[in-house]
């Protein structure tokens, strides 16, 4: 791992991503962990899910994201005739140079927006697989490059609306964070309408940083240093989910890289050259729920991931020293063992 | 039932568990059913006034009320307005019963008889005791402190009974108190809900196991409780422990092992009281024809330290079919064997076995152990003579003045050990002694002088009211004001003879009681005695009777051609007359010094520490024990000013000097905080807790800022790739106390300084080494175990 010790372009991570950042908070007012959760999953190099209800600014929030970075941005409205070539692209016969000819389908784009994702069929959902993970397309044995950065912001409805397809979870399991918009306060919803009343404020806006821009603060990201007892938090953090009586499914092996990538980036947002449990926690929920599966006893007693990955933070101790360095005999666990609750 | 219901019913329990220590102290014991009545009612007061509810102080008033009232009906019924309501002249005659009570306490020997003044005080005692109980428990919702009530109530009467409380009653009183703990733990514990055991069960079905902190909270009493009773016994020199078998009557076993401990009969005494009434002691059947001389001796106390005489320690042993010749007896003397039975009264506890001397066979039933030395028989393992009865064969051995003259000189050994006087008894003692005994040829004349001196010639006078005072010069004293009774008489004779190389001792018992007729003997209290035994060669311990109108003079020591007839009227065979004149100033002895054996009284007629061995060995235990005492509540504030001068100490120079540096700050830090109030809480981050410990502190700004400063620095060092820690982090550490400090409340601050809640790591590490420990043993154990079949392992 290169260590990181460039202070300048820490500093420019931070102005560039500052701007991005102005300008997507002007079009999604009141939200701003949304907003600021999207840029790290962006700069974690993971894929994004927005999920809420219909009309509270996804695809909004999506295409701001993309306006801002000046790049190659497709969107795709996936619906329930979608199909894979449609994203992937398909290999046509040409007359002329009497050979097939790829023609690229709509993935091929640095920042991909798809929309209400759930609507399409699995076997459609499933034609993302490859590309979101390996950031190529494998068509009739010929392998296609994806551009860098690569993003995919998808959105979808919750699973209960209908003519809805749940995600695989497979799929799932590809996007770093889910994340949901949720409603604005009464203050946000009536300046939203003051400016929204006009003209929509995506038309204005401006691209402020370039796609390069994005790919050298990925590589700062890299650079981040994580240390020992927050790299064993992360872990512990997830296994903690495999064994947890109210879930069927824990979180993968990926989800874990996933949590170290975004707590890096987050870490990288906040000016810091290392990563913290603090970063570790804020994402936790976002990284780590959309991944589980509750048991069928634990939905029937409406707990959702997001609550047993709170309370798996709140029963995990942060680790304060590294396990075989000098620091030991200060504490097996952490700073001191919580009191007994007795609530 | 609802919790305070049972807290309530627990503390009016825990009151009477604890006032059954009282029971040994009174006789009838019909008292403590009077008193579980009153304070059923009185705690019935309570509960109504709580479920009203009244204000808190008012309940207190309330059954205070109904206390006196009740009180007031029981005792004072005839002097109250209406029967019920207490006027001045009930009050007036509340006075009067507890004046009454009071004398009656200090009049009467234990048990006491139970007399209106004793039950009032007893039942007041125990009203007051239960509504103090049942106010701090039930009322105020506080049971640990009630147990001081109960404490108080256990003192006094564990106090008045001498050590004589008994384990059992002190079992029942921790009982009680943990019955009231439990209660209390339950009710809070409910408080927070339903109070779940973990496993399913059937709804309204009994709970199938005590819920599983209940359990918990039982075993440590139960723990605590076996501690309470066990470990005295192993402590050295603290006298008395509960179950306290082998301290006063020597090895536990059977075998020959043992001492008897030095106890002297004397010190509980001390504070035996005067009697009105002539309480029968012993009751004995005799068929010797001579019950004048039928002296019964409990022990003999053969050391002088300048102020008293004690008993020795001496070994002892199981209790021989038939006892050695008594030593020094030489076939020579003429002898008859006599058989009395003897039967102790039932509320005479004493630990010797008063028998005639010298005793040479005694059948008694019980843990009875002998001391060949002084030829006594001495309870074991809380054996007293309590209700006993007993047959004893002894010699009368009757020598003649020729063969007491002609006794040589006693065995190098016995002559040194029976003629020992320390340095500090007054030259006056022993000056009068030769004065006396001028022209005495040999140890019997100078005995047989000292013997007429106090009681003929020396106008000496029997009063058991003489202040001769205590200490050293008390002989002295004595010999000057010539007035003083038995103790008196024998201590100054014994120590006389010594001073004339004569080996003395005094013996303590009882004189010849009263004739019954058919052979049959009354002994009273009064006729607890004390006198000298001279050791002649040949014919061993003789006894002696210096105290004029006390028992009687020997027949040896009067020599054929001396003048009989003076002392004959003087000391007439019977002692303790039952005649009115006598009882007035033979019973009230017993002040000082070391009062008449008149002892008896006090049924444990026992040990109060043993005076004996090194004199420093209780002290610097009786120390250790008050540091101890001392020191057990102030070690969580030494621990604590001992880790945080540790934390906080120097920065150290190399990065991993800093940062294990930076770290104990951070732990201090939490660790202060947690002694504020704010417990720690493992899965917060740094940044995090410090957060908290700003908020929940409500710190000022300054002190905030020094709390992130820390954090930060904590952050630095575990997370960062370089950490380079601000410098003067302890000094944070400290401005965040004092800020602490200042924003808690004096009982707050008290608590983090005297009781800090950090404290409780230390707990923690021992626990946690001791399940290391069990984890070695865990995996050193499987080498032991046979090896099973494979297959069978699950």
């Amino acid at each position: 791992m290169t260590t990181y010790d460039d202070r300048a372009s820490l500093t420019d991570l931070t102005a560039t991503v500052e701007r991005v950042r102005s300008s997507v908070e002007g079009v999604i007012e009141g939200k701003p962990e949304v907003v600021r959760l999207s840029l790290t999953v962006l700069l974690a190099e993971g894929h994004l899910l927005i999920e809420d209800v219909p009309g509270v600014g996804k695809t909004m929030l999506a295409k701001a994201l993309a306006r801002s970075i000046d790049c190659s941005v497709r969107r795709i409205q996936f619906t329930p005739d979608l199909l894979p070539s449609d994203i992937t692209g398909v290999s046509i016969w040409d007359q002329q140079r009497r050979d097939f000819e790829f023609k690229p389908g709509a993935i091929f784009a640095q920042i991909v927006i798809g929309d209400e994702i759930n609507r399409a069929s699995p076997k459609t959902q499933s034609a993302l697989l490859e590309s979101m993970e390996e950031r190529q397309v494998t068509i009739d044995g010929q392998t296609y490059e994806l551009p860098s950065p690569f993003m995919v912001v998808a959105t979808q409805n919750p699973v209960e609306m209908e003519g809805t397809y749940p995600l695989p979870e497979a799929q799932r399991d590809r996007f770093m964070a889910r994340v949901s918009v949720g409603y604005p306060s009464v203050e946000a919803e009536l300046q939203m309408l003051d400016v929204h009343g006009g003209a929509s404020p995506l038309e204005d806006l401006q691209p402020v940083a370039h796609a390069h821009d994005i790919v050298k603060l990925i590589d700062a990201v890299r650079g981040v240093h994580v240390a020992e007892p927050v790299r064993r938090y992360a872990v512990e953090l997830v296994s903690a989910t495999r064994s947890h009586p109210d879930l069927r499914l824990g979180a993968s092996p990926r989800a874990t890289l996933h949590l170290l990538r975004a707590a890096k980036a987050a870490a990288a947002l906040s000016g810091r050259e290392y990563a913290l449990p603090d970063d570790v926690q804020a994402l936790a929920v976002a990284v780590l729920a959309h991944r589980l599966l509750p048991t069928a006893q634990a939905q029937l007693n409406r707990r959702s991931s997001e609550q047993v990955v709170q309370e798996i933070l709140q029963r995990t101790p942060v680790p304060s020293a590294p396990q075989q360095s000098g620091f030991g005999g200060l504490g097996r666990a952490g700073y001191g063992q919580p009191p007994r609750r007795l609530g | 039932m609802s919790g305070r219901t049972r807290m309530a019913l627990c503390a009016a329990a825990a009151t009477l568990l604890t006032a059954c220590a009282l029971l040994p102290l009174v006789s009838p014991a019909g008292w403590l059913v009077q008193a579980a009545f009153l304070l059923a009612i009185q705690t019935g007061v309570g509960m109504a006034a709580r479920r009203v509810p009244l204000a808190r102080p008012l309940t207190v008033a309330v059954q205070a009320l109904a206390a006196l009232l009740l009180l007031t009906v029981v005792f004072a019924g005839r002097q109250a307005i209406a029967g019920v309501v207490p006027g001045p002249d009930a009050f007036r005659y509340f006075g009067d019963l507890l004046r009454a009570g009071g004398d009656d306490v200090s009049r009467y020997s234990i048990p006491a008889p139970l007399s209106d003044g004793i039950r009032l005080m007893l039942v007041g005692g125990v009203l007051v005791i239960g509504l103090a109980v049942d106010t701090v428990a039930v009322t105020f919702r506080s049971a640990a402190p009630a147990g001081l009530p109960l404490l108080a109530l256990y003192s006094v009467a564990a106090g008045l009974s001498e050590g004589g409380a008994d384990g059992l009653f002190f079992v029942l009183a921790a009982v009680g108190y943990l019955m009231l703990l439990l209660a209390e733990g339950r009710d809070r514990l409910s408080q927070w809900g339903r109070v779940f055991s973990g496993g399913p069960r059937a709804p309204g079905a009994e709970p199938s196991g005590a819920v599983a902190p209940v359990r918990t909270g039982r075993r440590i009493g139960a723990v605590a409780l076996g501690i309470a009773l066990v470990v005295p016994l192993a402590l050295p020199a603290m006298d008395g422990g509960l179950l306290d078998t082998a301290g006063r009557g020597g090895g536990g076993g059977s075998g020959d092992g043992g001492t008897v401990s030095a106890v002297n009969p004397l010190v509980s005494l001390r504070d035996s009281l005067n009697v009105d009434e002539d309480r029968e002691v012993l009751s004995l059947k005799t068929n010797s024809t001579d019950i004048s001389s039928m002296y019964l001796r409990i022990v003999s106390l053969d050391r002088f330290d300048g102020t008293t005489w004690q008993p020795s320690k001496r070994s002892i042993e199981a209790v021989p079919d038939r006892f050695p010749t008594p030593s020094g007896l030489s076939p020579g003397i003429k002898r008859t064997e006599v058989e009395t039975t003897i039967r102790a009264a039932n509320w005479y506890a004493q630990n010797w076995l008063p028998m005639p001397y010298p005793p040479s066979r005694v059948d008694i039933s019980g843990n009875w152990r002998y001391e060949p030395l002084g030829m006594t028989v001495v309870g074991d393992r809380r054996q007293t003579t309590r209700g006993m009865t007993y047959t004893v064969r002894s010699l009368d051995v009757q020598p003649t003045a020729k063969q007491l003259a002609e006794a040589p000189e006693a065995p190098e050994a016995l002559q040194r050990e029976y003629t020992e006087l320390p340095d500090t008894l007054p030259a006056v003692v022993a000056s009068t002694a030769r004065e006396i005994t001028k022209g005495a040829a040999n140890h019997y004349e100078q005995a047989v002088k000292l013997q007429d001196y106090f009681t003929i010639t020396g106008g000496f006078r029997y009063d058991t009211e003489v202040k001769v005072g205590t200490g050293r010069d008390a002989i002295a004293n004595f010999l000057r004001d010539k007035e003083g009774f038995c103790v008196h008489f024998s201590f100054a004779m014994a120590a006389m003879a010594r001073s004339l190389d004569i080996p003395t001792r005094v013996a303590v018992g009882f004189a010849p009681g009263t004739p019954q007729g058919g052979g049959k003997v009354t002994v009273g209290l009064k006729d607890a005695h004390a006198w000298p035994e001279v050791y002649f060669e040949g014919v061993g311990w003789t006894r002696f009777e210096p105290t004029p109108s006390r028992g009687s003079a020997p027949a040896y020591t009067e020599p054929e051609s001396s003048d009989s007839t003076l002392p004959d009227p003087a000391r007439p065979t019977q002692s303790a007359s039952t005649g009115p004149s006598a009882s007035a100033s033979a019973g009230e002895s017993c002040e000082q010094g070391g009062p008449a054996p008149c002892a008896s009284e006090s049924p444990a007629a026992a040990p109060a520490g043993g005076g004996d061995g090194p004199r420093w060995y209780p002290a610097l235990a009786w120390a250790l024990g008050g540091l101890a005492v001392l020191l057990i509540p102030s070690v969580p504030l030494l621990w604590r000013l001992r880790t945080r001068a540790v934390r906080l100490a120097g920065q150290g120079r190399t990065p991993s000097d800093v940062a294990l540096h930076t770290l104990a700050v951070w732990r201090e830090l939490t660790d202060t905080a947690w002694d504020f109030g704010i417990a720690p809480d493992d899965s917060q981050t740094p940044r995090r807790t410090a957060a908290r410990i700003v908020r929940l502190g409500r710190l000022d700004p300054p002190a905030a800022d020094a709390v992130h400063r820390v954090a930060d620095a904590v952050e630095q060092v575990l997370y960062a790739p370089q950490p380079r820690p601000p410098a003067g982090l302890a000094e944070e550490v400290r401005r965040v106390r004092s800020d602490l400090a200042s924003r808690a409340g004096r009982a707050a601050r008290l608590r983090a300084l005297l009781a800090p809640r950090s404290a409780v790591r230390v707990v923690w590490g021992l626990a946690e080494r001791w399940a290391l420990v069990r984890r070695r043993i865990a995996a050193a154990r499987p080498t032991w175990t046979r090896p099973s079949a494979p297959g069978q392992r699950g």
